[in-house]
């Protein structure tokens, strides 16, 4: 009740009056008011109304900005983490909060030179601290500026749980996975629509004794042809890739591309994956894996890489590790040295009171002592302002 | 009344009195006699043996008053037990009590007790006889050096520092095979070793190195006698010098692997940086070595090969990553 009467008092003091939306978040501290005020932000305070990632500064950090709702098909088929993606179908909306890791990662991409070699970046941090969410956010960064965005969701997936592991028709000590290629391409298809028709081949591919595509065809056609004939979709990945990244450099090419791989440390680590003589497969012995690998060097210009550590999914770590070197090995250090290590942490202060209000904001957090101090400092306790703890805290109040 | 019937069972051997049904007052008897076993003499219930000389024996004597009460308070201790004894009740002073007590009651008292008595005890080594023994053999001893007054002397002139143990038991035998043990120990800094026998020292002797305390310690015990095993520890410590110090021609087959620090040069993140900063044309015009040569003098890549030979040698944290963090942006100009 206390709650209604305050907002009611600061309600007048506010430029705008919404009366139905500054009910539900009622705890407008002073000074955040006058900020919100100031803004004209009237529905609260940890919204924000700049939803251009590219327009989001410091000022913003710790405020929720909105993902269109039309474009999440398209750019994130299947990029978002799960539980995000329950969210968003929860909340009829996809939110996201501005960080200053990934605010750090867009101004240096505001600020590259694209005529030098592609800038390297790996968002590191302990479990649940929201590394593929900053990853995330930056790939709707780089797609609002209208690049090709080559959005691995998760490498882990590729070398583990094959089903099908075929021989490669390119190279015989290799091999393919056909099922994980063709499903990306798909998915690789419905993000760059608009790309494919304007990418054209630079060389010619024979795919089979029957099957070929000439040079100068767009990129969709080499696409297309990947999810039609499945079992050459692994050197068709390939193919893509390289055609990227010969052409991304290129002046006259116009476009831009970004490389999103989400737990990149299993490029390097280990595999589950048993050739029919139980011989552990190594991961360099996986097509996709190894052009995947060629990719993440940065002897190609006009685009950036941008990656995330994952000790979920990986095999064989320790769950405590979460350091770079810890997780990708010295291998993988080597490989990607030098790149830009960006820590991702657990929420601050602010950042904890903004993802508390935009739960009550959305009726998440039900249960009536959530909205007491005390019920606030259990939250912060239990949590340790983890954002994946407090997510799934919270599902349960 | 028994004696009388026993004469009339004179030739029966041994009856079984109530199994035939005879009144109780038949005894079982063995030996028939024909003397008469009434106690008649007084003399103590034994058999007259005719006149052959009756055996008797000592008087006995009533046990006088224990020595213990005698004893005044600052008596000489040493002298009730100046050796090793077995526990004597009377002369030990002492309300001691031992062993498992009766149901309902305390543990049975030293009078008596053999428990007390099976058991070792140090009566004869009370710090006052320990005392008389240090005077005793104070004429032998020598004094210590009165130079040798602080450890830092001590390790200056005496650098090894040896160490074995004796032991102390009452027992059937003095031998114990845990005092052939012996411990050398040295500080390599006071041995004189260059960076590659430090190395080669360091990876000989393996977990015998203390590398907070800089200590080598060596324990020898596979020989059964103390010197023995002494000789063996010096020889050892004199192989072990002798080996750092000689280069075997394998040693240049050393891998990258192989190595206990990581070194930049020739290393892949090396590499790396040049191969970045001569795709971003940095370099400006020149050739190859040259250019090498200027690049890596650079104040960036110095910075930069600092954050990676701290990261891969120190390991990883936070202050680490930001320091690598840092440099690999001033070098990539972000």
């Amino acid at each position: 009740m206390a709650l209604y009467r305050l907002s009611f008092r600061l309600r007048q003091t506010v430029a705008y009056v919404r009366p139905l939306h500054t009910s539900g978040c009622g705890q407008q501290q002073g000074a955040l008011a006058v900020e919100s005020e100031t803004r004209q932000e009237p529905f609260s305070i940890f919204r924000t109304l700049e939803n251009d990632p590219a327009c989001q500064s410091e000022k913003h950090v710790g405020q929720y900005y909105t993902l269109p709702s039309a474009h999440i098909h398209t750019l994130f088929p299947h990029g978002l983490p799960q539980r995000y993606q329950l969210q968003v179908k929860t909340f009829n909306e996809a939110c996201v909060m501005v960080r200053q890791p990934a605010l750090e990662v867009i101004s240096c991409l505001k600020k590259a030179d694209y005529s030098k070699p592609a800038p390297r970046f790996l968002f590191y941090g302990v479990k649940g601290s929201g590394k593929t969410m900053s990853l995330c956010h930056t790939v709707h960064f780089c797609s609002t500026q209208g690049w090709l965005v080559l959005h691995i969701p998760d490498a882990h997936l590729w070398v583990k749980n094959c089903k099908e592991l075929l021989p490669s028709s390119y190279n015989a000590s290799r091999f393919d996975q056909p099922l994980q290629a063709s499903n990306w391409l798909r998915n690789f298809r419905v993000t760059n629509e608009h790309f494919l028709s304007k990418i054209k081949t630079r060389q010619r591919y024979v795919w089979t004794k029957r099957e070929f595509t000439e040079e100068g065809r767009p990129l969709g056609e080499l696409v297309d042809q990947g999810i039609s004939r499945v079992k050459s979709s692994s050197d068709v990945v390939g193919a893509v890739m390289k055609e990227l990244r010969l052409q991304s450099g290129q002046p006259e090419a116009g476009f831009r591309m970004a490389v999103a791989v989400d737990g990149i440390n299993a490029l390097w680590g280990k595999s589950t994956i048993k050739k029919e003589d139980k011989s552990p497969v190594s991961p360099e012995e996986l097509t996709l894996v190894y052009n995947l690998k060629k990719m993440m060097k940065n002897d190609w210009c006009g685009g950036a890489v941008i990656t995330a550590l994952s000790q979920t999914g990986s095999l064989y770590t320790p769950s405590s590790a979460h350091l770079p070197q810890e997780l990708l090995g010295e291998e993988g250090f080597d490989s990607m040295d030098p790149f830009v290590p960006v820590s991702v942490s657990n929420y601050s202060e602010k950042e904890f009171e903004s993802c508390y209000l935009y739960y009550l904001d959305r009726h998440w957090l039900q249960h009536p002592q959530t909205r007491t101090e005390e019920g606030k400092k259990e939250l912060i306790f239990l949590s340790n302002r983890n954002p994946s703890t407090l997510e799934r805290l919270c599902a349960f109040l | 009344m028994a004696a009388h019937t026993s004469k009339a069972f004179l030739s029966l051997g041994r009856i079984n009195g109530p199994g035939l049904g005879f009144h109780n007052s038949l005894t079982r008897v063995t030996y028939a006699t024909a003397l008469s076993t009434t106690n008649s003499t007084g003399n103590k219930g034994f058999p007259d043996r005719g006149n052959r000389g009756a055996f008797v024996r000592k008087p006995r004597r009533e046990a006088g008053e224990p020595r213990t009460e005698k004893m005044a308070v600052n008596q000489d201790w040493t002298a009730v037990y100046s050796a090793a004894a077995p526990f004597k009740p009377g002369s030990v002073p002492l309300p001691v009590r031992m062993g498992y007590p009766v149901k309902g009651g305390v543990p049975p008292e030293k009078k008596g007790n053999l428990e007390l008595i099976k058991i070792p005890n140090f009566l004869h080594l009370t710090p006052a006889a320990i005392k008389k023994h240090c005077e005793a053999l104070k004429p032998f001893c020598t004094e210590w050096p009165s130079a040798l007054d602080t450890e830092a002397t001590l390790d200056e002139h005496f650098p090894i520092k040896l160490e074995s143990t004796d032991y102390i038991s009452a027992g059937t035998s003095v031998r114990n095979p845990s005092a052939r043990i012996v411990h050398l120990k040295v500080k390599l800094s006071r041995l004189n070793l260059d960076d590659h026998a430090r190395k080669k020292m360091l990876r000989l002797v393996g977990d015998r190195y203390c590398k907070d305390t800089d200590i080598l310690t060596i324990r020898a015990d596979s020989c059964p006698l103390r010197q023995q095993n002494y000789e063996y520890a010096m020889y050892l410590l004199t192989v072990l010098y002798h080996e750092s110090w000689k280069t075997e021609s394998w040693e240049a087959e050393r891998t990258a692997a192989d190595m206990d620090e990581y070194s930049w040069e020739d290393s892949p993140s090396q590499k790396n940086i040049l191969d970045t900063l001569a795709h971003m044309k940095m370099a400006g015009e020149g050739e190859g070595e040259a250019v090498r040569e200027e690049l890596l003098g650079r104040p960036e890549v110095q910075e930069y090969r600092d954050s990676v030979m701290r990261l891969k040698n120190e390991g990883e944290s936070e202050s680490s990553m930001h320091q690598y963090r840092e440099a690999v942006k001033k070098v990539l100009n972000l």
